[in-house]
């Protein structure tokens, strides 16, 4: 063990001796614990993120979608699920179904969400036409459970007039204030109202719940008067008559709307947990694409490791000689220079962690993205840096164990 | 009592017709407390026996006994623990690790030991005040002189207090002073009961030898006891009486040495005798300038 102390100093000498090389050695390392431990987080975050918006919406928020979203397998569980729906060209759900849906047994209420297509603008400014504008009815507050910071939503009575409720950060964008009630906007040649601003939402990058914080929310009647019965519907939101009995009920809208479709089950009713499988499906994806990028570049990483230490035992074979000669047994220069490799590698990971944590600063600064760092991440990123220095470095260190003393101490 | 036993030991390189007979059929036997010079033209395989005794090379054949153990046939780690507690090694050019202090590389053999860091670091630290060099402990080699480095590596030599030590021409470095100071140092040594073998191209450094070995072509030519403080007879042959090579000797191969030594090459000396009184002039002049410094 001693020894090893030895070992120690002698691989930070030997680091700080060759400080750029070192540097350029650990790089690999450093951009695959880097990519590793960000991307890692950043999933871990957004998943987080859908988790508490679930937990605010409601553990029995249903989801109806058009298309069939999920196959499921025996038992009712989700085999795989389409992360294409909505890019079949006609939604297959109507307004008519938001009525079946709302008067199926065990539904208290039902809200229809839908994408109007077109740009807003305000007192004759810029048009704006990336501001996402939703069609709804005045049951969304309920079935959200999302609470209005100013003004009121709209209510059964207004659902044909030209009025609006608008997210925090599109009060802002548009209106640059945070309390634009009573202001007009323009959207497709008619005049709107706003008449209410929501609290802030939970907000869900990545996922396919829109930012409803930089949305405007239309009635349904105003959307299909200014479109002309166009407005493509991609979700209608219900909630059980109490809770637990959420199972019931969406067997009774899959029995209603199955009905009132001739028997076409051309839509997904989807739990909150469904749902969010829905979304996490496409982010384990991304995550585990990235993460095999970054092992690759761990591979390399260790390549370029092993590359060095072989560099490293040719130019001290002079040393690794005299080592010899006064008693070095091979175990000992062998475990001398795994623990270099080691060192550089684990060198490597720690500066890895610490621009990780860095991003991650940067990341909650700058962005939405709420990336989680979790310590088993960190640990996980030092074994394996760990495991890249022990195995890259034993090729090299093997060569120099083995290594003649005579041909060694010949070596200049 | 004898702490070297070598039986007709052999070291051939290459092989076939390429095959170089570096040590052929050397026996040799060195006792405790022996301080032996090695001696011999370049390429005569004093080096070869150097380390083979050390244990840092394995004879082709024959046997060697260590301390009435045979240790020809060891395996590396073997050898190396061997090493690591019984041989100390002085090399021509030190041999420090130029990135270590010189605290540091006294205390190296220790740490193969496995000895703690804080006691090693004491060894060392008294074995570098016995060689005179406490003062310069922190140094790195590059900072030192070309003695106060030798010294330092006798020091590291000394350090796992070994029975044998092996100094393969620790003054080849070296101007006169220098040479002196590490001489006197293996001298020291010497009395404290260490076997020491080195090897030298100078007869002058004869004086300290209790015995000397001459060789030749692989083969030990001429072995001789000597008293301490007085050059060896026949290495003060070589320094004051011997003639130069000639063209015909070139052509023969024989060295300057091997002119010395009575049983191998007496019929050849003889021829030249005439010459040898012409260069015997030439010599002293030089043994003088050493003398001086």
């Amino acid at each position: 063990m001693s020894t090893n102390r030895g070992n120690l100093k002698m691989a930070m000498v030997s680091m700080r001796a060759a400080r750029w090389r070192s540097l350029l050695t650990m790089l690999g390392v450093i951009i695959g614990i880097v990519a590793v431990v960000t991307v890692v987080g950043i999933g871990e975050g957004v998943k987080q993120q859908v988790v508490r918006q679930v937990g605010h919406f409601g553990k029995d928020l249903i989801t109806v979608r058009p298309g069939r979203t999920a196959n499921r397998g025996a038992a009712s569980s989700i085999k795989n699920t389409d992360i294409l729906f909505g890019l079949n060209g006609t939604s297959a759900l109507s307004e008519r179904d938001v009525q079946t849906v709302a008067h199926a047994p065990h539904v208290t209420l039902a809200a229809p969400l839908g994408v109007v297509p077109g740009t807003v603008q305000v007192d004759n400014g810029p048009k704006q036409d990336n501001t996402l504008v939703l069609a709804t009815n005045s049951n969304l507050p309920g079935a959200l459970n999302q609470a209005l910071l100013y003004g009121s939503f709209f209510g059964p009575e207004t659902e044909e007039d030209n009025v609006a409720v608008i997210g925090r950060q599109a009060a802002q964008r548009l209106f640059q204030e945070s309390v634009p009630l009573g202001r007009q906007f323009s959207f497709r040649g008619q005049n709107f109202i706003v008449r209410g601003i929501f609290a802030d939402f939970d907000t869900t990058p990545l996922s396919p719940t829109a930012d409803f914080n930089d949305a405007i929310f239309i009635p349904y009647q105003a959307a299909d008067r200014v479109t002309g019965n166009t407005t493509q519907m991609y979700t209608i939101l219900a909630k059980p008559d109490a809770p637990g009995q959420t199972g019931a009920a969406i067997a009774a809208i899959n029995h209603s709307l199955g009905n009132a479709h001739g028997g076409q089950h051309d839509f997904s009713v989807l739990n909150p947990e469904q749902t969010l499988a829905a979304g996490s499906n496409v982010l384990s994806l991304l995550t585990t694409l990235i993460t095999g990028v970054a092992a690759i570049s761990l591979l390399v990483g260790g390549v370029g490791i092993m590359n060095v230490m072989l560099v490293s035992v040719t130019e001290r074979m002079h040393e690794i000689g005299v080592r010899k000669a006064i008693g070095a047994t091979n175990r000992q220069i062998l475990s001398q220079f795994v623990l270099e490799a080691t060192v550089l590698s684990v060198a490597g990971g720690v500066i890895g962690i610490g621009l990780s944590l860095l991003i991650d600063l940067l990341l909650h600064a700058y962005t939405s993205l709420k990336p989680v760092i979790s310590w088993q991440a960190i640990v996980v990123a030092t074994v394996v840096s760990l495991v890249v220095g022990v195995v890259f470095g034993a090729a090299p260190a093997i060569k120099a164990a083995r290594k003649d003393p005579i041909e060694a101490l010949r070596h200049e | 009592m004898a702490i070297i036993e070598l039986q007709n030991v052999s070291k051939l390189y290459g092989f076939g017709d390429a095959t170089n007979v570096a040590l052929d059929e050397v026996s040799l036997t060195i006792g405790e407390g022996e301080f032996v010079g090695v001696m011999g033209p370049s390429g005569c395989g004093k080096s070869t026996l150097m380390n083979i005794i050390g244990l840092l090379d394995r004879p082709t054949h024959g046997q060697y006994e260590l301390h009435r153990r045979s240790v020809a046939k060891l395996r590396p780690g073997a050898r190396a623990k061997i090493r690591r507690d019984t041989v100390g090694f002085v090399f021509q050019s030190f041999n420090l690790l130029p990135r270590l202090t010189v605290l540091e590389n006294v205390a190296l053999p220790l740490a193969y030991k496995g000895m703690s860091l804080s006691r090693r670091l004491r060894q060392a630290s008294n074995m570098l005040e016995r060689v005179g060099l406490q003062e310069r402990e922190y140094y790195y080699p590059r900072q030192l002189s070309g003695g106060q480095a030798q010294c330092a590596a006798i020091a590291r030599a000394l350090v796992n207090s070994p029975k044998i030590i092996i100094a393969d021409e620790p003054t080849g470095n070296l101007d006169s002073a220098s040479s002196r100071l590490v001489m006197e140092l293996l001298s020291e040594i010497h009395k404290t009961g260490n076997t020491i073998l080195f090897v030298t191209h100078n007869p002058e450094l004869t004086r300290y030898a209790t015995r000397v070995v001459y060789m030749h072509d692989g083969s030990v030519v001429h072995d001789e006891p000597t008293a301490l403080g007085e050059i060896a007879a026949t290495a003060r042959k070589v320094m004051y009486s011997i003639p130069t090579k000639t063209e015909e000797d070139d052509l023969a191969g024989v060295s300057v040495l091997m002119k010395t030594v009575p049983d191998v090459t007496q019929s050849k000396t003889k021829a030249k005798s005439g010459r040898a009184a012409k260069a015997s002039k030439k010599k002293p002049a030089k043994s003088k300038k050493k003398e001086r410094a």
